[in-house]
């Protein structure tokens, strides 16, 4: 008994800090809830990446091809040379910490390389070891290091850890885009053959069959008759879906989540509901049935390809314009890369709302209208008829979807549709919305399951602020215009904010829209009673 | 001066330091951006840990009401169950404020010949872990339903398509 430590004793050795060396020397951790699944070999070899192979973020042995750092080293030099951004983006970072605590990663998780300078920094201290006399010959004084499988291997940890939202590119007095930072890091170690399942899956599926999850044109048809069945059990109209026809004057895109998965689903009979309504002359392709772009998320050639086939259908069904969905990263893609990646689109006109006559000259070059800037144009010019009080059981709030708010600057338009089609509408804090809007911790490929632990951290701050609302207004409804929103933030409300449901915006535009000919509405799109039908149930 | 008094006239100096020795759990960087930036959407941590010992003390005095004293507690271990922490590692904030309360008032009260008195209100804090554990378990294994129910979610119109919902709602569904 005398050995045993007194309880003072085993009290005093109680002793949770965290260790005291450098972010150089702290070793990193895989553990369940932290890293994405690798990508499965099938599906790499299937778009000609390299390395493919069975292995664990948690083995010892990764299985990297012989030469990697040769590899890592040529690839590094290539993109140095091909992107002027990023040569820059090595360059100039002064490391004054602005972005160092604007990362919803780093809020939720205190994890100090989840700080996006310290994120850069996995690839400047090699970048100064390979590519500046500075750092050649003062090494680890001037912030260098030799690259080695364990930097190798936090990179993958930490390029799988950002979200690409650019939230802290907001904040930087030198506007470095981080989220190409995380782009570039991701590109070296494809070369290694290292990328996660989730991003490089809906790739190859997308790239074949048109959408994430590979699902064929006829399947995709009985999705959407499905869909009409609905439609017509809540409203009485039988409603025709043009999928894959000719000659229409609109191509609409989006993403394919929207076919497939609850609540997104209720969106995309929104969608079919409002241009039923205002008898819209369009059409949609299954083999461009995913307007979101996993490319984005893995390489600027992938990106290239799943982007190029908005415009390649559009040409082959011979429309005018295009009207994209709720979507994120697509908007990304089309605002900042898609008119010098595969534009411009000289073949088509420049979009024009065949209801009101307005002309969208900001989409004068790429020639693709956001689906929100139409519907608040055609709510404008008086052309949707409007029952507000159907959605009066919804006290709803609105998640400026990273993408669209920071990279296209769409901020009014949505809250307008919002405060037109329901009554009750109330803003997050200042803070967390429109530009500085906090990411839903899922974008960029994150969105999977196994990674369930690292989206609670990351979903923190945007689950603080809900809950905030939720506790002040009685919010019980969060909008948002991303697919990956509208299935990401559903566990991110459970766990932050239990009792919020998730929604897309053109969802309530459905339950208001009154359409011609219609039967007495009793039920929404989810099928629930509307308010004051209730009993009926 | 009984020691539930002692703790009230010490209050703001020992919520202050086990606010303190909850953030040294995380990196040193850490803990100046959290220690410095007090709005509660830019540092829900931060400012969950100082309001969670704030509060958290309060009631400890009180001892009066265990709904009150989980939900003031939840927060901070939903939050700790997400993070980078061994379960152990997540509960530790409880048995934290066992080992402040020893440092800053064992020797005091030992002279006093009263410290069985700290070892009554420690059983408070026994309990705090308890109940903590609770809330810890419940966090988790809410994380896995939630994985769960995603997966259900993202596929529902496939299998509506390949036939594999047998809806009982559906008038020639059989019993």
């Amino acid at each position: 008994m005398s050995d045993f430590p007194r309880p003072d004793e085993l009290y005093k050795s109680i002793d949770y800090s965290p260790p005291a060396t450098g972010w150089m020397d702290t070793p990193i951790k895989f553990r369940p809830g932290n890293w994405c699944y690798p990508a499965k070999p099938d599906v790499l070899r299937y778009v000609h990446f390299p390395n493919p192979r069975e292995w664990s973020a948690e083995d010892k042995d990764w299985k990297l091809p012989e030469n990697w750092q040769d590899i890592i080293h040529q690839g590094f030099r290539e993109r140095l040379k091909k992107f002027r951004t990023f040569q820059v983006f090595m360059d100039i970072c002064v490391r004054c910490g602005a972005c160092a605590d604007k990362c919803h990663y780093f809020i939720g998780s205190g994890d100090p390389k989840n700080m996006p300078v310290l994120r850069a920094e996995l690839l400047r201290s090699i970048y100064r070891k390979d590519f500046t006399l500075a750092g050649k010959i003062l090494g680890k004084l001037n912030g260098a290091r030799v690259m080695t499988e364990d930097v190798l291997k936090e990179w993958f940890m930490y390029f799988y850890q950002c979200t690409e939202c650019r939230r802290c590119s907001l904040y930087c007095p030198y506007g470095i885009d981080t989220a190409e930072i995380t782009m570039m890091g991701r590109e070296l170690l494809h070369l290694v053959g290292c990328n996660i399942n989730w991003a490089m899956e809906p790739v190859a599926n997308c790239e074949r069959t048109g959408n994430h999850l590979g699902i064929q044109p006829h399947a995709m048809k009985d999705i959407v008759d499905f869909m009409c069945d609905d439609i017509e059990e809540i409203t009485g109209k039988r409603i025709t879906v043009p999928l894959n026809e000719k000659g229409h004057e609109v191509l609409f895109t989006t993403p394919s989540g929207d076919f497939f998965a609850d609540p997104g689903t209720y969106t995309f009979m929104g969608y079919l509901m409002l241009f039923e309504a205002i008898g819209l002359d369009y059409t949609m392709s299954t083999y461009n049935s995913e307007g979101g772009n996993f490319g984005l998320f893995t390489s600027h050639d992938a990106m290239k390809i799943l982007n190029g086939k908005i415009y390649n259908e559009a040409k082959r069904l011979g429309v005018k314009w295009i009207l994209g969905g709720e979507c994120g990263h697509m908007w990304r893609v089309l605002n900042q890369y898609m008119d010098t990646m595969n534009g411009p689109a000289d073949f088509l006109e420049v979009p024009k709302s065949p209801l009101t006559g307005t002309v969208f000259h900001n989409a004068k070059s790429t020639k693709m209208v956001h689906i929100c800037e139409f519907t608040s144009d055609l709510i404008r010019h008086g052309k949707l008829k409007l029952d507000k009080s159907r959605n009066d059981n919804l006290r709803v709030t609105f998640h400026d979807s990273c993408n669209p708010a920071r990279a296209m600057g769409l901020l009014e338009e949505p809250r307008y549709v919002i405060k037109n089609v329901v009554n009750n509408f109330f803003d997050m804090p200042e803070n967390t919305i429109r530009e500085q809007t906090f990411c839903c911790a899922g974008g960029a490929g994150l969105g999977t399951d196994e990674f369930m632990d690292m989206r609670m951290r990351g979903g923190l701050p945007r689950g603080n602020a809900l809950r905030y609302v939720q506790e002040k207004h009685d919010v019980n409804t969060m909008a948002c215009i991303c697919a990956i929103d509208r299935a990401t933030l559903i566990p991110l409300a459970d766990y932050w904010a239990p009792g919020v449901q998730i929604t897309g915006i053109h969802e309530m535009v459905a339950n208001a829209l009154i359409l011609d000919g219609e039967k007495q509405r009793t039920m929404n799109l989810r099928q629930e009673p509307l308010p004051g039908f209730e009993e009926e149930e | 001066m009984s020691l539930e008094d002692k703790l009230a006239a010490r209050k703001t100096e020992l919520v202050g330091k086990w606010g303190d020795v909850i953030l040294a759990t995380y990196p040193a960087e850490t803990q100046k951006v959290w220690k410095r930036q007090r709005d509660r959407f830019a540092n829900p941590v931060g400012v969950t840990i100082l309001e969670t010992a704030q509060n958290l003390f309060d009631l400890l005095l009180c001892w009066q009401d265990a709904e009150a004293i989980a939900n003031c507690m939840e927060m901070l271990i939903k939050i700790r169950a997400v993070q980078q922490f061994s379960p152990s590692q997540a509960i530790s904030f409880v048995f934290l404020l066992k080992k402040l309360l020893r440092e800053e008032l064992g020797d005091e009260l030992r002279m006093e010949g009263a410290i069985e008195e700290l070892m009554s209100f420690e059983t408070r804090i026994d309990n705090l872990a308890l109940m903590a554990f609770d809330i810890y378990s419940k966090s988790r294994e809410q994380v896995y339903e939630m994985r769960i129910k995603e997966i259900k979610l993202s596929h529902r119109m496939l299998m509506r398509k390949a036939d594999m919902i047998a809806d009982v709602a559906a008038p020639t569904a059989d019993k």
